[in-house]
């Protein structure tokens, strides 16, 4: 409860201010409305504001819109230039000023499609500074707002976090209408639903989130709608913000949501029952629920056949094991169970760490901080000089540090396949859950060995079982199961067996496939 | 319409179905064969496991029915209304008392073996105070999240066993099974007496069985669930006469334990699975214990509604932290499951058919 306190307080007086703000109305005088907007946004130069007569008429009227954040193709072509030109022919008789002017431009002239009608000062800004083109006539205090969006973009690419052998190879933008429309491309079902919010007190940013009437839970979508509500800040720099600020808990290592840049990833949340969530300026979107286990599985595992999936999904089960578990176990197996392993790879590993001065435990902690280190300057260090991290990492430090006798090859073996292991999975977030959890893997076996292990191991299943995303608790499907849940958990069964959306889901429509076929 | 909130503490029929074998396998595991063989011929102990589990069955049948009339309702509730408040109250406290031994006692059994098998410098005060901080996170939980976690454990838990007892098979010796039913009435007593103990633990229904969604199926789920501790007894108690034959497993302390040492793992992966068995198998003894001591927790607060869960955990954790340590050695520890030998057949038969008979020849019912 404590939490929530400043929140509120914050939302109160947000209220407040919102009063003052919206009650600034426009003027009926054309360059008032004008000198008014260039105050508001103390006159900056990207901003354009041009006053011309709309057609052979005595009337002028104005256009305001930043420069570079517009269409000025669009601007030039079809508002400036059918004012100035279509206005001329003899049947057009202009007679009256304000208001009806206004009315025949919205309802002849303007060869737009997105098109509103505004009123006051504050709408007018934030049109201009989303990039939108307002116009301004004499004698009303009305405007026209004109959906110009423009500006620079990057181009659509392979999503770089998430490549696959197998799959479309286009990936989210940072423009909100190029990733709606990924989704649209994908899902033409006239239930697809767009809900937008605008978010950040200073950015107002677009947010939209989409699920598919008629799948989804109903609840689902009030208990997404409640928590994005209460998001009131100044600016979502990235979905990191929105995934921080609705998710469930904040005392745990696991994400709630899941973070991708494939909008087939995301299409087929969708029509599992599931809601995406986007938000202008990031390539990011976000997808909840989730559970444990959708954070292993790939969508290309529903590309492949099933039987290689399958294997693929034993092997990433196996590689989620060693990347959490195996600095762990040599802790633990050298330091207090040496008897478990077989006498002659103990020998080799006795002999191997002959003269290394320090216990398995501190030279495990040492090579695994070593590595998180190599993995963070190779992430952060220019692209030309990322091949030398590899080099100083992989050989001068692994070599050197053998060579010296600080540490045993084995130990340089284990972290290897640990640090492989752990970037052979598919979702970033939970590798990065995964690091963290190993550290506290190896306290627990430096202290009690395997049996630190185990109750570790214990601990965080009791977390995994506590915790929820949305509502849906993080084993499932594991427990609680459901009805045929285990055909996509461990094993991917074949794509045919697959006749029903995810149990958990509660879809309101269960079944996503029909198995004899339309024959009919 | 509230599919999306699993929060409201609700145990579905499946999940109470896992609990039975949950709280059942646990240290009795470890030493049933030992106890089994000591008080028969041969390998005649199968006899006297599916005897006593079918009793054991049977009152879990009765006590899931018993429970399942009150739906809705704390043990206390229900109680008050068959025997009057103060007699409920009374054995509302009793069960407390029953539970928390029972809980102290796999503990310090788990902290006794844990020394024994895996450390030998670590003190079993430090060993057992580990546990029982990870049982208390468990229990601060959400109920429903511990059964949850019974559904993710058992399965890994009877696998290893399996696994365990599949690897013995090149040790097995069908020449120790016979010659068939050389045990006398008076053994066969004994040994049904001995099964029928290693099954206790299913008293919780008393508690639980109220928080189902589906009450009415309670009885038939968690007797289907008993069988799976019937089967798993009965198949480790042969492979264990199989390979250790009658008179040895007599006389190992943990016969269970002294078996997976025997296995080899085939490609030499690792050396002496026993270590590994018995860190699965804290495990199983952690769901015992959970389940247990939870129990004991909400029979508590069925009488003293007021009190928070986390102050009655606060107050139980340090009482069965000294009970379980009272034991000074193995034989004391012995001794300790006397005393639970004793209070079992009072709270797990004599209780509930009481309550039950009375439910019964009173026809009621709860209002759930």
């Amino acid at each position: 409860m404590a939490f929530n306190k400043p929140r509120k307080r914050r939302k109160n007086s947000q209220k407040a201010e919102d009063k003052e703000d919206f009650s600034i109305k426009l003027n009926t005088n054309l360059d008032d409305n004008i000198e008014n907007i260039k105050k508001l946004l103390d006159d900056p130069n990207d901003l354009v504001t041009r006053t011309f007569s709309i057609g052979h008429t005595k009337y002028t009227c104005a256009v305001a819109y930043i420069d570079g954040l517009t269409n000025t193709t669009l601007i030039n072509q079809m508002i400036i230039r059918n004012v100035q030109a279509e206005v001329e022919s003899p049947e057009t008789k202009v007679s009256e000023a304000g208001a009806p002017l206004l009315d025949r431009l919205y309802n002849e002239w303007l060869s737009v499609g997105g098109v509103k009608k505004a009123y006051s000062l504050d709408d007018v800004s934030l049109a201009i500074l989303s990039g939108n083109t307002v116009i301004l006539v004499g004698g009303t205090d009305q405007v026209i707002i004109i959906d110009t969006q423009g500006g620079p973009e990057r181009a659509v690419e392979e999503p770089t976090t998430e490549r696959l052998i197998r799959g479309p190879k286009v990936g989210f933008t940072e423009n909100i209408r190029t990733n709606t429309v990924f989704i649209r491309k994908r899902i033409r079902d006239a239930n697809l639903r767009f809900q937008s919010y605008k978010i950040g007190r200073r950015s107002k940013k677009t947010l939209i989130v989409t699920y598919i009437d008629g799948i989804v839970h109903p609840n689902l979508i009030s208990e997404v709608n409640k928590r994005l509500k209460t998001i009131d800040l100044d600016d979502a720099a990235e979905s990191g913000f929105i995934e921080q600020w609705i998710e469930d808990s904040f005392l745990t290592p696991f994400p709630q949501l899941e973070h991708t840049e494939r909008p087939d990833k995301v299409a087929q949340a969708l029509t599992d029952g599931k809601v995406a969530i986007l938000l202008e300026g990031t390539p990011f979107a976000l997808i909840a629920p989730i559970t444990f286990s959708n954070m292993l599985h790939s969508p290309e595992d529903y590309y492949e056949r099933w039987l290689f999936s399958t294997l693929i999904r034993f092997l990433r089960y196996l590689a989620a094991f060693i990347a959490v578990f195996l600095p762990a176990l040599y802790i633990a197996l050298l330091s207090y169970h040496p008897g478990l392993i077989p006498y002659k790879l103990a020998f080799f590993i006795a002999a191997s760490r002959e003269g290394v001065p320090f216990t398995a435990a501190v030279e495990a902690f040492m090579m695994e901080i070593t590595m998180e280190l190599l993995r963070e300057a190779g992430f952060r260090v220019p692209q030309p000089i990322g091949q030398t991290i590899g080099i100083v990492g992989g050989i001068v430090i692994g070599q050197a540090a053998v060579a010296a006798g600080i540490v045993s090859p084995i130990m340089v073996i284990i972290v290897a396949i640990t640090a492989i292991s752990s970037f052979s999975l598919p979702a970033y977030g939970l590798a990065i859950s995964f690091r963290i959890l190993r550290f506290g893997f190896m306290l627990a076996a430096a202290i009690f060995g395997l049996y630190g292990i185990i109750l570790a191991y214990i601990v965080v299943n009791i977390h995994i079982v506590n915790l929820k995303s949305f509502g849906v608790p993080y084993s499932t499907p594991f427990a609680p199961s459901f009805k045929g849940g285990w055909k996509d958990i461990v094993i991917r069964a074949p794509l045919t067996t697959l006749g029903k959306r995810p149990g958990y889901m509660k879809p309101k429509d269960k079944k996503r496939m029909n198995k004899g076929g339309n024959t009919s | 319409m509230k599919p999306f909130d699993y929060s409201d503490e609700k145990i579905s029929q499946r999940e109470l179905g896992f609990a039975i074998p949950s709280v059942v396998i646990g240290v009795s595991v470890l030493t049933a064969p030992r106890l089994l063989a000591q008080a028969t011929k041969f390998a005649d102990g199968w006899l006297c496991i599916l005897f006593g589990g079918l009793i054991a069955l049977l009152f879990t049948w009765l006590t899931a029915k018993l429970a399942a009339r009150f739906p809705n309702q704390s043990f206390f509730e229900y109680s008050s209304m068959l025997v009057s408040k103060p007699v409920a109250f009374l054995v509302t406290l009793f069960l407390v008392f029953y539970l928390i031994i029972f809980t102290s006692y796999e503990i310090r059994y788990i902290a006794t073996i844990s020394k024994q098998y895996l450390f030998d410098r670590t003190p079993a005060e430090v060993i057992g105070f580990a546990f029982l901080l990870v049982v208390t996170y468990a229990v601060t939980g959400s109920r429903a999240a511990l059964f949850r976690l019974n559904v993710l454990f058992l399965p890994i838990i009877i696998a290893v066993l399996f696994v365990v007892l599949l690897a013995t098979i090149p040790l097995f010796d069908w020449k120790h099974l016979f010659p068939l039913f050389k045990t006398d009435l008076k053994g066969y007593i004994n040994g049904t007496k001995v099964g029928f103990f290693s099954y206790s633990g299913w008293v919780i229904l008393l508690f639980y069985t109220g928080l189902m969604t589906n009450p009415d199926k309670a009885p038939k789920v968690t007797a289907a669930g008993m069988i799976v501790p019937m089967v798993v007894y009965t198949l480790l108690y042969m492979t264990t006469i199989g390979v250790f034959s009658n008179i040895v497993t007599r006389n190992l302390v943990f016969p269970t334990i002294e078996m997976a040492k025997e296995v080899k793992i085939p490609g030499g992966i690792f050396e002496r699975v026993e270590t590994l068995f018995f860190t699965v198998w804290i495990m199983a003894i952690f769901s015992t214990v959970t389940l247990l001591f939870d129990a004991s927790i909400m029979a508590l607060n069925s009488i003293f509604k007021k009190v928070k869960k986390q102050t009655i955990i606060f107050i139980l954790v340090p009482i069965v932290y000294l009970i379980s340590m009272l034991p000074k050695s193995l034989i004391q520890l012995v001794k300790f499951g006397d005393v639970l030998d004793f209070l079992y057949p009072i709270a797990e038969i004599l209780i509930p058919f009481i309550l039950f008979f009375i439910a019964y020849l009173r026809r009621k019912k709860g209002h759930g």
